[in-house]
Order: structure tokens, then sequence, then C-alpha cells
């Protein structure tokens, strides 16, 4: 009976101290590398073609959470809502043959798409809301992507404590998905302040952080590495995977 | 009988795959409850839905952790709701640091190991079942309807309300329904649910979302899995301890197996 008291202590011990090696091995940059394979074997598996799943108006959630940094406490992003957004000016540039500054009339007046799509926060939640607004491969279409383009780059007002800017990217493939929206507005009203006015990004077939609110500019680039810390996106650089499909 | 003999009783192809997997489970497990500590509740429903709630583990204030099951609210302080957090200290966290990994509450890392095991964990078990198929490791295992009756006498034998188990082969009907449960429902339904909850998965095959009854319903059917085979791992360790510790372990480590009395012949 002791033996067995000693095997069994011995045991609880032992996967005890597998939460601490867990907990070490995080940090060891060669485990994280293995870690990491699952990313593109993800990508390559699940992809991201799908067509998002819509749902009727009545499945709209009442209560959308709001899950973010706070409204941007940028200078002009300030200027921009109390002059009501008309000085806003959509930038369309980088490896393009036609670059654009869309106001929000001209943006209003592009063919308009809508959806009622679940947003899927990486945290666990859901929640069902009505988007509207212009299809990103129209936008990419006004200003033509130049060959060798490869990845679509969404800067935005967004600033974290420490001053970095909040920006996302997807793969020129993955921006001309027919969902892949820039949403003007959210359940029929223009998108409020703190939810990303006036211009959000809405990715239906990821995980909500691709989503990207306050987008200010869309940048056609041909690789993400010399932007921040190279990962192409703000979560990921923190982190976070940049396929956001899972 | 043939008590004292040994035999050659796991191939290598089971003993590898069965501690890949022993190490895949423990480290789903524990980046699992971290990644479910960023949305402590689970709602049987496809977007959240509080009035559909199962599961809510909370802190409703300081050195206080709750969790309401059903509608019911319990005191967990200590355990769950308010708990360690990974770093010394005690915060309002529903799992507590000793059982996630990492330790404190890190979404994006626990997420890299569960969505790296994850992979460990299905090719172990595709490799041991194609690879299974038609020997004897696989055959020995699965449940047939032979054995049905055969489960009421054996639990019996547990119970010590019986002196003698059934006749059995290799494994007992209790061993087999368990392993069949397992690898036949568990597993896969557990990889399923978990791939539901992904949004370019339910974009690219929508019917597998829909058959766990949602996005959120999903989470919990993972939850629930996870649960179920907790209780199999707790099980299966407890009678490894209680049967012949060292014989089992280097049965598996070895392939080598020193037949008991109550063994069934088999091989």
């Amino acid at each position: 009976m002791k033996r067995r008291l000693f095997i069994a202590t011995s045991l609880s011990a032992a996967l005890a101290g597998c939460g601490a090696i867990g907990t070490k091995l995080t940090g060891n940059q060669g485990f994280q590398s293995v870690l990491h394979t699952a990313e593109g074997l993800n990508l390559k598996l699940i992809g991201t073609h799908g067509l998002a799943r819509e749902y009727s108006a009545k499945q709209i959630s009442g209560d959308f959470p709001i899950n973010s940094l706070d409204t941007p406490s940028d200078a002009l992003y300030e200027h921009l809502t109390r002059a009501a957004f008309h000085p806003f000016r959509l930038i369309v540039d980088g490896m393009v043959d036609r670059p654009q500054r869309l106001s929000l009339a001209q943006l209003a007046a592009m063919r308009r798409t809508s959806q009622i799509t679940r947003h899927d926060c990486v945290e666990g939640w859901s929640a069902i809301a009505q988007w509207s607004g212009v299809a990103l491969r129209d936008i990419l279409a006004l200003a033509g992507p130049r060959a060798g383009a490869q990845y679509v780059v969404f800067h935005t007002f967004d600033r974290d404590a420490d001053g970095l800017p909040y920006y996302e990217s997807l793969s020129l493939s993955q921006a001309m998905h027919p969902q892949a929206l820039l949403a003007l507005r959210q359940n029929g009203a223009p998108i409020p302040p703190d939810r990303g006015a006036p211009v959000r990004l809405k990715v239906p077939t990821q995980l909500g952080y691709k989503s990207a609110k306050w987008v200010r500019h869309v940048e056609v680039v041909a690789s993400l590495d010399h932007l921040f810390a190279g990962k192409g996106g703000y979560w990921e650089d923190q982190g976070y995977e940049w396929y956001a499909g899972i | 009988m043939q008590t004292g003999k040994v035999v050659y009783r796991h191939s290598a192809v089971t003993r590898l795959t069965h501690w890949l997997f022993f190490i895949a489970f423990l480290a789903l497990v524990s980046s699992g409850l971290q990644i479910f500590n960023a949305a402590p509740y689970l709602d049987a429903s496809d977007k959240t839905d509080m009035s559909r709630r199962v599961l809510q583990i909370s802190s409703p204030r300081d050195n206080i952790g709750t969790t309401t099951v059903f509608g019911r609210t319990f005191t967990t302080t200590g355990w769950l709701g308010w708990t360690d957090d990974g770093m010394g200290g005690k915060t309002g966290r529903a799992f507590p640091g000793w059982i996630t990994i990492p330790s404190y509450q890190d979404l994006a890392n626990g997420r890299r190991w569960h969505l790296f095991f994850a992979w460990v964990m299905v090719f172990c078990g595709l490799a041991y079942l194609i690879w299974g198929i038609g020997r004897h490791d696989l055959r020995e295992l699965v449940l047939r309807p032979p054995d049905v009756p055969k489960l009421l006498p054996m639990q019996l034998y547990y119970l010590r309300l019986r002196k003698e188990p059934p006749p059995h082969g290799k494994y007992n009907p209790l061993q087999k329904l368990a392993y069949t449960l397992v690898l036949f429902a568990f597993a896969p339904l557990i990889v399923l649910s978990g791939l539901a909850l992904s949004p370019s998965f339910d974009a690219a095959v929508p019917w597998v979302t829909v058959i766990f009854g949602g996005r959120q319903f999903a989470r919990l059917w993972h939850f629930v899995l996870m649960i179920a085979l907790c209780g199999f791992f707790a099980m299966h360790v407890m009678l490894v301890l209680t049967t012949g510790f060292r014989n089992h372990i280097t049965s598996m480590i070895t392939g080598r197996y020193k037949l008991g009395a109550h063994d069934g012949v088999g091989i």
C-alpha cells in the first residue's frame, strides 16, 4: 500500500511539474518554431475560401460586445469625429496602378454589398450583426494591384497604450474573397465611433482580430516584413497567428 | 492458466502512439483550459446568448470565485473563479495557473500549444487506427456484440460481487467498451467540435457546426468531451496503478507483459 501511495504522489507531482515545464518551454525559441508549424498546416488544410454562413435579420445579436482598445485618442481622429467625417479620405496606395483618396460620399456611391454574419472572437464568444459597405475587391479593382503584389495592409487610427499602431493584413486572394468587406454601416446605421467609424474591415471567415476598426489607409505590398514587428498585424506581432481562420 | 508467462503484448506503433498521445493529451487539456479562461462561460447556442448559458465561472469581487451551472451558483474560491494567477498571486481567473499552459494568462501562447498538439493527437490517432486495421492490437480492443452480455458480470467482478471475471481475451469487456468509446466516439468528436469553432472551417464545411448546434454549442461539446476523456484518463491511471503498475509500464515501454491470474489468454 505504501508503494502505491508513493507512486500516486510521484504521479501528481509529475503532473504539476508538467505545467511548469510547459510554461518554461513557451519561452524557448526552438520550441516556438515547432509550435508554429501548425499555422501553415491549418492555412493549407482549412484555408479561407469557404463562404461564411449568412443569417436572417431576426438572429442579429441585441448586445454585440465591444472588445478592443478604446476609441482612438488620435488628434486627427478626434477632429474627424467632430466634423462628422466629412474631411475623411480613405487612402488606397502602395503597389497599385491608380492610387485612390476616397471620401465617404464616394464610398457610399459605390456598389453596396450587405451581409448578416457571425463575428467569432479569438476569446471564444460570437455575435451576429449586419454589415454593409463596399466589397474590398471592388476597391482593389478601382486601384489596380500591380504584378508582384502579395498582401493588402490595413492601417488604422488606433494605437495601444505604448503608442504602437494597430494594423492588419490579408493576402491578396483573401482580400478578393466575396465577403471581405469595408463596412460603412452596422445594423442599418453608420458604424458608431466605438465600433470602428467611419470605415472598418469585416472578414467573416476569420477570427475577429482580423476585422480591423477605424481603417484609414489600405496599402498593397509585396511583403509584410518591413511593417512593425513583421508579422502582418498588431495582434500577430503580439503572438497571435497571421492565419486567423481557427 | 498461463500465469507468469511473458507475452509480447504491445507493438512498437501502439507504444509510440500511446506515449505521444499521453503528452498531447496533457498539453491539450492545460492549453485548452487557458483558452477557456479567455471567455469562461459556455452557451447551448450558436451565437453567445446569456439566456442559454450552461456554465459560467466568474469572480463577482476580489477574493470570491463562483461557478454557476444550469443557473445554480456555487462558491468555488481558490479552485475556480478566484485562483492563482500563475505568477505567485491570486486573481479573478476561471481555472488556476497550476493547471494551465502557460501558467499565467496568455491566450496567444495557449492557442499555439493547443493548435499544435491537436495535430499531434490527430496524427497519433490516425496512425494507430490505419496501422491497426486487421492487426491484433486493434482487433482485440474493439467491443463486439458477443462482448455485450459479459459487461455486467465484469462490472460485478470489479465491485467484488463476483469471484471470477467472465472469460475474455486480451482485454476484458469493460476495457473494450472504454477503449471503443474513446477511439471511435470521444476522440473524433472532440476533434470535430474543435474544428467547428474555426470560422474558416465553418465556412468551408458548415454541416459540422450545425450538427453540434452552432459555434457556442460546439464549444460546450468540446468542453464536455474533454471532461469525459479526463474521466477515462483518471480511470485508466487508477487501474494501471492497482493492477500491477510495474508490469503495465514495462509492457507499454518494451511491449513485454507478464500474464496475471485473471488475464485473458489473448496475445
